[in-house]
């Protein structure tokens, strides 16, 4: 949980209407969005297609205007250089310059920041390390594929080691395995006191990382809260209970209904399919979480728990 | 304290705008396009002058070297420049790849500074290859054929006659019209002094048969004992008078009193050239004379030859050394860079606003029309002027030369080729309005576009 609670992304009223070349009306993507992100929270921002979190991040970002309503970003208009200093953004698309190698692309970023030619070498070096590029560090991106291309568009947002980072679907386009550690990332920067905006159409992703979540649709926030709070059922408990035999259960389940009268359901809980893919394909994912410590600073250590939740694990009340 | 918070905003800010360059120059480096430029611009500089057939003279190849070859370059290059340039904000938010630089803390004054520099920097490579390369053969047809001392490329101090301006001139032209109720009805005061400083500008004056005219001098640079003079003299004959023509220059020094005179029989040609040490004049000073007068008496016969016709501020200077020919050559490279310059700006400033194809359509429109317009504002007589379905494309043409009038009026190529040194003023002038003061206002308003222009689409 994170100590402070000042907010770092402030939205009131925020209105965004898309207009053709004639200045007419077109759209109406973003209808009086109010949200509060807080420091070092991570947060996710979802909804089906064209439900405005794409816009959403643009305005945040300063690359749309909004039509009506405020937004600070780390206290700043949008469009301050100071606040833009301290954000790391990934869109959706990675749009890299395909000419450049991954080396060149993450030396031009850092010196937009800029970084010093030594200050440059050395974050592009733990950067290419930590995204594990090291080995295509000098071949163009434009031979690259998607997971590739996204790692590198993942290492340009941390360049600057950012307070706030938006990542506008950062899990497309990577396996499994390239997934699981963009979470590990995720978490582990948030861990590090890192603020993470992030929107995504894979829901468990934003399950496993994001403290809170918002819902938009059509533009309109349809909900917003903690998704322990969000996803809880107040009627039901539920217990897991280790190595017991068929017998047991029976008896247990037996005990139960009667005590209650209701109907007692018992289920064997499976992994996930992404742990099963991990397990099978398990390679060397665990190193490379912990090869991102060094970049992210003394204070983060390796995830103390299993980092790969079941989703049928429910919180118990 | 502040001194060093401002040294570390400074350096940042010129690491940003070197990012910039840097991205820029490696685009263009690894394009197909720039290594087609390169092929063409070798072609101009390496095949074109054989190419081309001269007059067999020195003088003809070297007119084809320096003024073919160099325009044909600059031309490509102009035109490589302004699309390019068209092409770098306008290709970058086309693919949305803009996305990425601008969310990052850089301003949009250091972006299109980047950018500039970039394109100025690539200009300067080509122009000084392209320069090196026309030297280089300038060289070596003239160790290939030995070319004679005098035939030899120049660089060359430039005296024109101490004459009222042409503004003076229209002025007091002005004044006696005025005086004498002469003044034609239905223009302005201003249109008249336009139209009688641009005739005060071109006029041709007479040297009748039998006629004399003298002009003076103040030298720039004085001349110092064991330099030469030139004089030179353009006349504007009928083809068939020129060889009955005949004449006495007389050049002499006002400071030493001392004379030299030339005597010009039968001259064939339009222009007349001839060269005097600076030993005729006398005991010279050790800081050199300054003040010289050159008189043409027409000595043909009156009943046979016609009258001499001359544009004094134009076709009557004295020319004095000037430094060597290769710096020369680098001068005028200086103010071709510096056009080139003032078009990457523009170009810019299109690419801010538009989508590349409507950039470079515009571009290349307002280039036609620069040269058109120069060209009518040329040629079109006042009453032309006046006649209404005329009226708009001169106030057209009027307002594009006026735009443009200071950037375009430097002409290294006639400089290059007439031997005449292209001097500071030109050069400061040339640099100034096209590589600063234009490119800033440009820059400026770039800049406020680029701020408000939203970077990214719905998509």
């Amino acid at each position: 949980m994170p100590a402070s609670k000042s907010p770092v992304i402030e939205t009131r009223g925020l209105r965004k209407v898309f207009r053709d070349f004639w200045r007419r009306p077109t759209v109406e993507a973003v209808k009086g969005l109010d949200l509060t992100i807080n420091d070092g929270e991570v947060f996710g921002l979802l909804g089906p297609n064209g439900s405005g979190k794409s816009t959403t991040i643009k305005m945040l970002l300063g690359l749309l205007r909004p039509t009506a309503g405020t937004i600070r970003v780390l206290g700043s208009a949008p469009d301050d250089t100071h606040a833009k200093a301290c954000i790391g953004y990934l869109p959706e698309v990675s749009h890299l310059h395909t000419f450049l190698t991954p080396r060149e692309t993450l030396m031009y970023y850092a010196s937009l920041f800029g970084l010093s030619r030594a200050q440059a070498v050395q974050r592009t070096r733990e950067l290419l390390a930590m995204v594990d590029l090291e080995h295509a560090a000098d071949r163009a991106v434009g031979g690259f594929s998607k997971g590739m291309a996204r790692r590198v568009g993942l290492a340009q947002a941390l360049v600057n080691a950012p307070r706030l980072l938006i990542l506008d679907e950062p899990t497309s386009g990577l396996d499994p395995i390239g997934s699981r550690e963009v979470k590990d990332l995720v978490c582990a920067l948030a861990k590090g006191g890192v603020t993470v905006l992030m929107t995504s159409h894979l829901l468990a992703d934003v399950e496993d990382v994001c403290d809170r979540v918002a819902i938009l649709d059509r533009g309109v926030l349809c909900a917003e809260g903690k998704i322990a709070d969000l996803l809880r059922q107040p009627d039901a408990v539920r217990f897991e209970v280790e190595g017991l035999d068929e017998p047991d259960a029976a008896a247990v389940r037996a005990e139960l209904e009667a005590r209650t009268g209701r109907r007692v359901r018992q289920e064997y809980p499976a992994m996930s399919l992404e742990r099963y893919f991990l397990q099978v394909v398990a390679r060397d994912g665990q190193q490379r979480t912990f090869a991102m410590a060094p970049f992210l600073g003394a204070t983060l250590s390796a995830p103390e728990t299993d980092p790969t939740p079941t989703s049928n694990s429910l919180p118990m009340t | 304290m502040p001194s060093k918070l401002l040294h570390r905003f400074f350096a940042a800010s010129a690491r940003r705008i070197g990012g910039v360059t840097v991205l820029a120059v490696r685009a263009a480096l690894r394009t197909r396009t720039v290594a087609a430029l390169l092929v063409l611009l070798a072609a101009c500089v390496l095949v074109l002058p054989g190419v081309v057939k001269g007059d067999g003279t020195p003088e003809g190849e070297l007119h084809i070297l320096l003024t073919y070859t160099l325009s044909f370059a600059f031309g490509i290059l102009c035109l490589a420049t302004l699309w390019a340039a068209c092409a770098l904000f306008a290709a970058e938010i086309d693919s949305a790849r803009i996305q990425l630089s601008a969310v990052k803390p850089v301003r949009a004054v250091e972006f299109w500074v980047g950018k500039w520099l970039a394109l100025l920097v690539m200009n300067a490579v080509a122009l000084l290859v392209v320069y090196a390369g026309v030297y280089a053969q300038v060289h070596w047809r003239m160790c290939r054929d030995g070319w004679e001392v005098i035939e030899r490329p120049v660089s060359r101090h430039v005296a024109r006659p101490l004459l009222p301006t042409p503004r003076e001139e229209a002025r007091e032209i002005f004044a006696d019209l005025q005086a004498r109720d002469q003044l034609p009805s239905g223009y302005s005061e201003r249109t008249i002094l336009r139209v009688l400083e641009q005739k005060a500008h071109e006029k041709y004056s007479e040297i009748p048969p039998g006629g004399r005219q003298a002009w003076r001098f103040q030298l720039r640079r004085p001349l110092h004992i064991g330099e030469v003079i030139a004089a030179r003299m353009r006349f504007e004959t009928e083809y068939n008078t020129r060889t009955q023509v005949s004449g006495i220059c007389r050049l002499s020094c006002v400071e030493t009193g001392r004379a030299v005179e030339v005597p010009l029989d039968d001259f064939t040609l339009k222009e007349i050239e001839f060269v005097v040490d600076a030993r005729a004049f006398g005991q010279i000073p050790t800081e050199g004379v300054r003040a010289f007068e050159l008189s043409f008496m027409h000595t043909s016969d009156p009943k046979r030859a016609a009258g001499l016709l001359l544009r004094f501020r134009k076709d009557v200077a004295l020319l004095t050394p000037g430094g060597s020919f290769w710096m020369n050559m680098l001068r005028a490279a200086a103010v071709h860079w510096s056009v080139l310059a003032l078009l990457a700006a523009f170009g810019l400033a299109l690419s801010v606003c538009f989508s590349l194809p409507v950039a470079a359509f515009v571009a290349t429109m307002l280039l036609v029309l620069t040269m058109v317009g120069n060209s009518v504002v040329q040629v079109v007589s006042e009453e032309d002027a006046q006649k209404w379905r005329n009226r708009a494309g001169v106030l057209v043409s009027r307002v594009v030369h006026s735009a443009t009038r200071r950037a375009l009026q430097a002409k290294p190529l006639a400089a290059l080729t007439n031997g005449e040194r292209i001097d500071t003023d030109m050069l400061r002038t040339s640099l100034g309005w096209n590589a600063l003061l234009f490119p800033l206002l440009l820059a400026a308003a770039s800049c406020a576009v680029l701020r408000r222009r939203e970077l990214a689409d719905t998509e």
